[in-house]
């Protein structure tokens, strides 16, 4: 692979200029949905765009008592992670930009980034708004993140690989063994919820307790790379969990392939926002309760079926 | 319970005087009282009658005197209005003894019209600002706004030159200043 | 965290997303529990009590009318009974109906906005954008009965000032039977959704003790078992030709509110058809003096949130002496703190709203001034209440957003 394609592979397609085009097309499509399932109009199409431009334009305040270095790079970090995270996952066919043996982790810790982000960046904000936010971020990683790390883990042990292009090629030879793992999957859309801080796990920016939590004191760019880095961490949490759970019609062609998983990503998002209509906001201790008594247990409900699978087939 | 019953059980019981119980209608009562007599009197009607809801206490700007109204309810609807004065600067009880709920009540007598109250305990001040001068209570008749401009008019000249005037900008615009014509 | 014994303090307020209002809530934490909350009210005293004294009566039952913007019409139905009863007048049986028809209305408005804020502050956005577009219609018909949505205006001494015309009457039967049909959706809801049952039971909890010593009233109060309704305790208006019942629960937390609430909802449906088929014909307005004798009086309403109290001193003039009002949310303030005690952080804002707090509403212009031309004058034009609709539609679908698809019963398709 020569410097030049992987220059255009990264940066522009299927990199970092197209994820961010569809981390604002989903962000459009989450709030559309979300607002049709309300029987409400909802913004036009280019809504997001436009919030991100004049966002960027907007004045950015730094809080005097801020870590201005911290403050300043946690959006930067964010996004960076989330970018990263997204070239190593197979889109439309089994082979991904990048891939080696393990890089199922990689993903899974480079997803983690955004999360340590907003923690850090509330953190140094300083204020208690964002400080609360910024505990309750990292307070919900712990409930969320193992039961998640699970569910993905699952259809890995019944491939035999640590590789995702290496899962997506199993599933490709064996088309229905993927109906195995359909638990994981409900699961990996639940914990996704709490990743993603929506509805009901969005008690780290409940705005009716404290203000937005961890972005309570950001403003102008700072706001907007964030808000981008939360849409784009939409998009590859949702397209990993296209990946792994979903691995099918990966061998179409190129225009072909690219509308099944647009169509995936899509099918993905409008359960999020289904889920986080039809739901009230959880407590802290509400959500950590649940997602120990519950979503933890059936996720390793999932591990055992893969196991026994794994034994007899 | 009959309002005419309780009228007379508290005329015979503290012999109040002729015209110090008014019956306005079946659910309203009205007793005069002096300040010596009204501890015992708000006692027995709040303990011995039952009266347990404290509808609000009404402070009135009488000239020499200030005068206090305690409405209270009963379950049954009879609401006794129980009045009574002092003269401004002297003391009256609170009735936070009694109903919990009446300190913000009382400290609106103490903001508005200057009353004193005995057992009010520490807290913040209520309706009035922490700033408010406290000897100005804006509810005694003889009280008008310091310092406020007649409604309409504009700032005196002379006025501290932080606040940017007002561009001369015409009222909100109605909807129709695209030129389009409503439909 | 190594130090998660210290306590934090947050201030919610005087502005926060959670208040609709300005008040202050200055909560110690210790984690995510309250350790103790201090309050500050009075961010909004307007001094009316001050501005009744120097007015006349006309204008003080305007100025009354916008000491609450949510029960505006409790305020005004307040103080005018106190007013006609130091006159002496008697008010026609048909004045008398139509103000209950309001007053009910009014009711239905107040509680489904509380249930959307409740939605809201527990992070049911859902909720919320459900129950304001059912509100619509209450507050679309209320616009039609007295030509403004909050702030009604139609009241007046000795009666109101317009008649409910005949064709109106199926109109609100028309209403009434759409949002009773979504009443009784919401009470599905509250009694199945489990996210909802688990943020909103067990929260706030106010015993029934507690409640009846710190003075609580309306649905707050009735949530914990007091069993006290001003419209049937000391009855005023048409209630006493009317059968309702005073709904009470047991729950003493904000999920007994809820309930409350919608209790009462489906309560008022029926009190407006018993209205409605009752209502006689007849005036709808007695002369009334420019000068109130000299007396006092008292009155009681059971507003929305709770009793509201009015005491009017008349003097022989024009103007009134003193005017004191008690507003529900005054009497419930009390108990928040109890509601409070051992609580989260998380159920501070439902705690809180659950008691309804007070909060003001916009107003709206209908005058339209047409472009090029003087406000007054020639170019003046006035424009029906559909015109008025109609024109919305038009000009939000000219910028690309279009109501109409949305079929709001009531409102005006374009």
């Amino acid at each position: 692979m020569s410097w030049v394609v992987a220059g255009v592979n990264i940066l522009i397609f299927p990199g970092m200029f197209f994820l961010l085009v569809l981390g604002l097309a989903g962000q459009f499509v989450d709030r559309k949905l979300y607002a049709r399932l309300q029987s409400r109009v909802g913004p036009p199409w280019f809504q997001p765009v436009a919030d991100f431009f004049k966002l960027l334009g907007k004045e950015s305040v730094i809080p005097e008592e801020a870590d201005r270095r911290m403050f300043v790079m946690a959006p930067v970090f964010a996004l960076a992670a989330v970018v990263a995270a997204y070239l190593y996952i197979p889109l439309w066919s089994t082979k991904p930009i990048f891939s080696f043996y393990g890089d199922l982790v990689v993903v899974l810790y480079l997803l983690l980034i955004p999360t340590l982000t907003f923690f850090l960046g509330g953190w140094y904000s300083r204020s208690i708004f964002s400080t609360l936010g910024a505990v309750r971020s990292i307070t919900q990683l712990f409930a969320y993140e193992i039961p998640l790390l699970i569910a993905l883990l699952s259809p890995a042990l019944l491939a035999d690989t640590w590789s995702i292009s290496g899962m997506t090629a199993y599933y490709q030879a064996h088309p229905w063994y993927w109906l195995f793992n359909l638990i994981g999957l409900g699961v990996a859309l639940v914990t996704l919820l709490g990743k993603l801080e929506r509805v009901p796990f969005d008690a780290p920016e409940a705005e009716t307790e404290i203000v937005a939590g961890s972005f309570t004191e950001y403003s102008g760019r700072h706001l907007a790379f964030f808000r981008m880095a939360i849409d784009a961490e939409a998009i590859v949490s949702s397209s990993l969990v296209a990946a792994v759970f979903l691995p099918f019609g990966l061998g179409l062609p190129l225009w072909l392939g690219i509308i099944v998983y647009l169509a995936k990503l899509a099918g993905i998002l409008f359960v999020l926002a289904l889920l986080r209509t039809v739901f009230a906001r959880l407590r802290m201790d509400q959500m950590i309760n649940f997602c120990w008594r519950y979503v933890a247990p059936i996720a390793f409900l999932q591990v055992i079926i893969d196991l026994v699978l794994k034994e007899f087939l | 319970m009959d309002v005419q019953a309780i009228s007379a059980e508290l005329q015979t019981r503290f012999s109040l005087p002729e015209g110090a119980l008014k019956v306005q209608r079946a659910t309203r009562l009205w007793v005069d009282v002096d300040m010596a007599g009204f501890p015992a009197l708000f006692d027995h009607i709040v303990k011995g009658m039952g009266f347990n809801i404290l509808c609000t206490i009404t402070g009135l700007d009488l000239g020499a005197d200030l005068g206090y109204i305690y409405h209270l309810a009963h379950d049954c609807g009879i609401m006794v209005n129980v009045k009574t004065r002092s003269p401004k600067g002297s003391t009256v009880k609170s009735v936070t003894p009694y109903f919990p709920c009446a300190d913000l009540y009382e400290r609106e007598l103490v903001d508005l019209l200057g009353a004193h109250v005995d057992g009010l305990g520490p807290g913040p001040r209520y309706p009035l600002p922490e700033d408010w001068p406290v000897d100005e209570h804006p509810l005694l008749k003889d009280w008008t706004p310091k310092g406020a401009t007649p409604a309409g008019d504009a700032p005196a000249a002379g006025a501290p030159a932080a606040t940017p005037a007002q561009p001369a900008s015409p009222p909100p615009a109605a909807p129709a200043e695209k030129g389009s014509t409503p439909a | 965290m190594s130090d998660i014994d210290r306590v934090v303090t947050v201030p919610i307020g005087p502005q926060h997303p959670a208040l609709k209002e300005p008040e202050s809530f200055m909560v110690d934490l210790r984690g995510e529990k309250i350790d103790a909350v201090r309050i500050r009210f009075g961010y909004n005293h307007r001094g009316i009590e001050k501005g009744c004294e120097t007015r006349s009566y006309t204008q003080d039952l305007y100025l009354v009318e916008r000491v609450c913007g949510i029960c505006s019409f409790s305020h005004s139905t307040a103080f005018i009974h106190a007013v006609e009863e130091i006159a002496g007048l008697e008010v026609p049986v048909r004045a008398k109906y139509i103000r209950t028809i309001i007053g009910e209305l009014e009711r239905i408005h107040s509680h489904l906005l509380w249930l959307g804020v409740a939605g809201h502050e527990i992070g049911f956005d859902t909720l919320l954008m459900y129950t304001w577009r059912d509100r619509e219609q209450v507050m679309i018909l209320l616009a039609r009965l007295t030509g403004n949505r909050v702030n009604y205006g139609i009241n007046t001494y000795g009666g109101v000032r317009r008649d409910i015309a005949p064709d109106m009457m199926p109109e609100i039967l028309k209403v009434v039977d759409s949002l009773e049909e979504r009443t009784k959706h919401y009470i599905e809801l509250a009694m199945r959704e489990q996210t909802l049952i688990q943020r909103l039971s067990g929260v706030g909890k106010l015993s029934k003790e507690d409640a009846l010593f710190l003075g609580t009233v309306g649905p707050t109060a009735r949530a914990s078992g007091v069993d006290r309704d001003a419209r049937r305790d000391d009855p005023y208006l048409a209630y006493p030709d009317l059968e309702f019942k005073v709904v009470i629960d047991d729950h003493c937390d904000v999920y007994g509110r809820t309930i409350v609430r919608l209790g009462e909802l489906m309560q008022t449906y029926s009190i407006l058809r018993q209205l409605i088929k009752k209502i006689p014909d007849g005036p709808i307005t007695v002369k009334a003096p420019r000068r109130i004798p000299e007396g006092e009086a008292v009155s009681r309403y059971e507003a929305p949130r709770g009793e509201d109290v009015h005491y009017v001193r008349g003097n022989g003039t024009e103007k009134p002496e003193r005017v004191k009002v008690r507003a529900p949310t005054l009497a419930n303030t009390a108990s928040v703190g109890k509601m409070l005690e051992d609580g989260y952080l998380a159920d501070l804002p439902i705690v809180v709203a659950a008691i309804d707090p007070c909060f003001s509403c916009t107003d709206r212009m209908v005058g339209v001034r047409e472009s090029g031309t003087e406000s007054r004058g020639a170019g003046r034009k006035t424009m029906t209440w559909e015109e008025v609709s109609r024109y919305g539609v038009e000009w939000h679908k000219a910028r690309g957003l279009d109501f109409s698809s949305l079929g709001i019963p009531g409102g005006i398709e374009a």
